[in-house]
């Protein structure tokens, strides 16, 4: 793929056009709160597209691509399942505890609902796991550019990271935000027309139907057994893992996205953030995945001379597909120059924006969990404005640290991810029963982390999927990586549930005095009267599970 | 600052550009498209900035 001059014009107009924005928005920095909070100040259109962009990194739009490739439409399961409910229920029962306890975080509204040691738990996992993800991202990136467009690796990374440094030190989370939703509208403007051109040229859905094997283009008829679909998982493991487990251990809990919410500027649009974010998110496997789907397609299709329209990339020098490639070279069979700049440059807003995510994340826990409450306390306003700043720079630095030591030791990334997901996985049943049960204590909340954390190391130790676990043994053999990993977050889940409940019940229980406006039942949730039906959540949410049950059914 | 007045500004530059190439070079293909992409495009996005404008240009209105 060569780029043209005009290519290269349009990537430079957009790096303007966010630095600009940052640019503008540092004057209304003046406190730590603005810097890391965004003063709780963004309109609520604004924090709801923001809400779906953080998410939507680079490695997650290539990743789309290749999966609607490897697996066909049953890929839509991360939005359709693992996604749009966990968003529903944290709009309409998290956020009145997380936007009403006042708390500048995740971590600390687990310091104020429980106490200093799962916060402490917590916001440590967070900052490391919000590095590497970063870090991945951007590896991940820098190898596309360098296969694709055999731009320099070193370059790219640290060009691209500068560009999100200046931008986020410049006007912190506000300018992050504001910038997401930018990129969001260029994420789409840049891969719409290709999932349109390519889905027209393999004929349409009903040409892609035709031409594909039937479990990929039907996204429950083959869930039934593992062994009959692609992605080699059954049905409660797919609903009960990814549908219940992780996405709402994502969706709900993690700060990257959580915070989007929590900049909005009063609960009720604190709380409709998520659930107008459903709209866009459930329509987005139109334009990240059915490229991919299409692609399959046309690489069954002749065109002149006999050869076939488009090749599934391979690893250089192997048979080997490889999956990551689709989106890139897609763009280069449809995209004349022009295009293909605005291609290109989606491609690297979504990057910036997963990693602006995780910078902001990354700062708002370690000025505020970490640096405030165990580094040094009671330091003027001034002092953690400084100290975010600084942050900023250190977690770009060592996000590139990271895409370094990723591009040296595939294998170690690969294995972090993994134990990453152990610590996610039980947090879920934390905050479910901290939330909804008054009784659950301290005690209960830490041991029951560390209990899941146990049972999901346990359950990857003692089961193999594609050759990957089994270090202590092997009891039971998954049909696919996936699998594996839903019923680790099935397991660690549970295991989380019922040790939080045991030592809640051996533990003394906590004033009900000291837990109004942190636990349901002892919270007054203002119930927007005098709001217009559309403005309140409840028939919003409504409205949504109807549009998603219906997308489902249609591609059943 | 209004996000609609600096994005509407964006995607009018960016359709203008995208639109014009489409307008100068007609025959402008890759190897699988049969339309003008960047005309069509370019066209879709230079709509999209002007209603981000209106937008603004209607919140500013309001406010004043």
């Amino acid at each position: 793929m060569k780029l043209a001059a005009v290519d290269y014009v349009i990537l430079a107009t957009y790096f303007a056009f966010v630095i600009g924005i940052g640019w503008v928005l540092r004057k209304k920095v003046s406190t730590s709160g603005d810097f890391l909070l965004s003063g709780r100040s963004v309109p609520l259109w604004i924090t709801s597209l923001a809400f779906i962009a953080a998410n939507l990194g680079a490695q997650e739009l290539i990743g789309m691509a290749a999966s609607g490739a490897k697996y066909g439409i049953m890929t839509a399961h991360f939005y359709w399942v693992g996604a749009i409910p966990a968003m529903l229920f944290m709009g309409i029962f998290m956020m009145p505890f997380y936007y009403g306890s006042k708390a500048r975080s995740v971590p600390e509204y687990l310091k104020m609902r429980f106490d200093e040691k799962t916060r402490g738990f917590n916001a440590f996992t967070f900052a490391v796991m919000t590095i590497f993800s970063s870090g991945i991202s951007m590896y991940a990136l820098g190898l596309l550019l360098h296969l694709v467009l055999n731009w320099d690796f070193n370059t790219s990374v640290l060009a691209s990271a500068a560009i999100v440094l200046a931008y986020t030190y410049l006007g912190g989370l506000t300018s992050a935000i504001y910038n997401e939703v930018l990129q969001f509208f260029l994420i789409v403007a840049g891969f719409a027309p290709l999932a349109i051109l390519a889905c027209a040229k393999a004929g349409g859905w009903h040409g892609i139907v035709s031409r594909l094997p039937a479990n990929m283009t039907h996204s429950w008829r083959y869930m039934g057994s593992a062994s009959q679909n692609p992605m080699g998982v059954e049905l409660f493991g797919m609903v009960a893992g990814l549908g219940f487990v992780l996405s709402f251990g994502y969706w709900c809990t993690n700060f990257l996205v959580v915070q989007r919410a929590m900049a909005a500027d009063s609960m009720s649009a604190a709380r409709r953030t998520p659930l107008i974010g459903t709209i866009p998110k459930m329509f987005l496997p139109f334009v990240v995945i059915l490229p991919g789907i299409a692609a399959v397609a046309l690489a069954q299709m002749a065109g002149a001379g006999g050869a076939h329209l488009y090749e599934l990339p391979l690893k250089a020098g192997t048979h080997v597909k490889d999956y990551d490639q689709v989106l890139t070279t897609l763009m280069a069979r449809f995209y004349p120059a022009g295009m293909l700049g605005v291609g290109l440059t989606g491609l690297m807003a979504s990057f910036m924006s997963g990693m602006a995510g995780n910078v902001t994340a990354f700062n708002t826990v370690f000025t505020y969990d970490i640096y405030q409450s165990y580094i040094h306390k009671g330091a003027p306003d001034s002092h953690y404005l400084k100290v975010g700043r600084m942050t900023t720079i250190v977690g770009v630095a060592l996000s590139i640290g990271a895409a370094y030591l990723a591009q040296y030791y595939n294998n170690i990334m690969d294995l972090l991810q993994f134990v990453f997901g152990f610590v996610n996985a039980p947090l879920f049943a934390t905050f479910l029963l901290g939330m909804f049960w008054k009784r659950t204590t301290a005690h209960g909340a830490f041991s029951g982390l560390v209990g899941g954390t146990i049972a999901a190391s346990l359950t990857w130790g003692l089961t193999v999927a594609e050759g990957k676990g089994g270090v202590f043994g092997t009891l039971y053999t998954f049909p696919s990586v996936m699998a594996q990993n839903f019923w680790i977050a099935i397991f660690a889940f549970s295991a989380c549930f019922l040790v939080t409940v045991l030592v809640t019940m051996m533990s003394p229980p906590r004033p009900e005095k000291e837990l109004e406006g942190l636990v349901y039942g002892l919270t007054k949730i203002r119930h927007d009267e005098g709001a217009k039906w559309y403005q309140r959540p409840a028939p919003l949410a409504i409205g949504v599970s109807a549009m998603v049950i219906l997308l489902n059914i249609w591609f059943a | 600052m209004d996000l609609r007045l600096p994005s509407g500004v964006f995607f009018t530059v960016l359709g203008a550009i995208v639109t014009g190439l489409g307008i100068l070079h007609p025959d402008m293909r890759a190897p699988l498209t049969d339309v003008n992409v960047n005309l069509f495009a370019g066209l879709g996005m230079l709509a999209f900035g002007a209603f981000l404008l209106l937008m603004a240009r209607r919140a500013a209105h309001r406010k004043s």
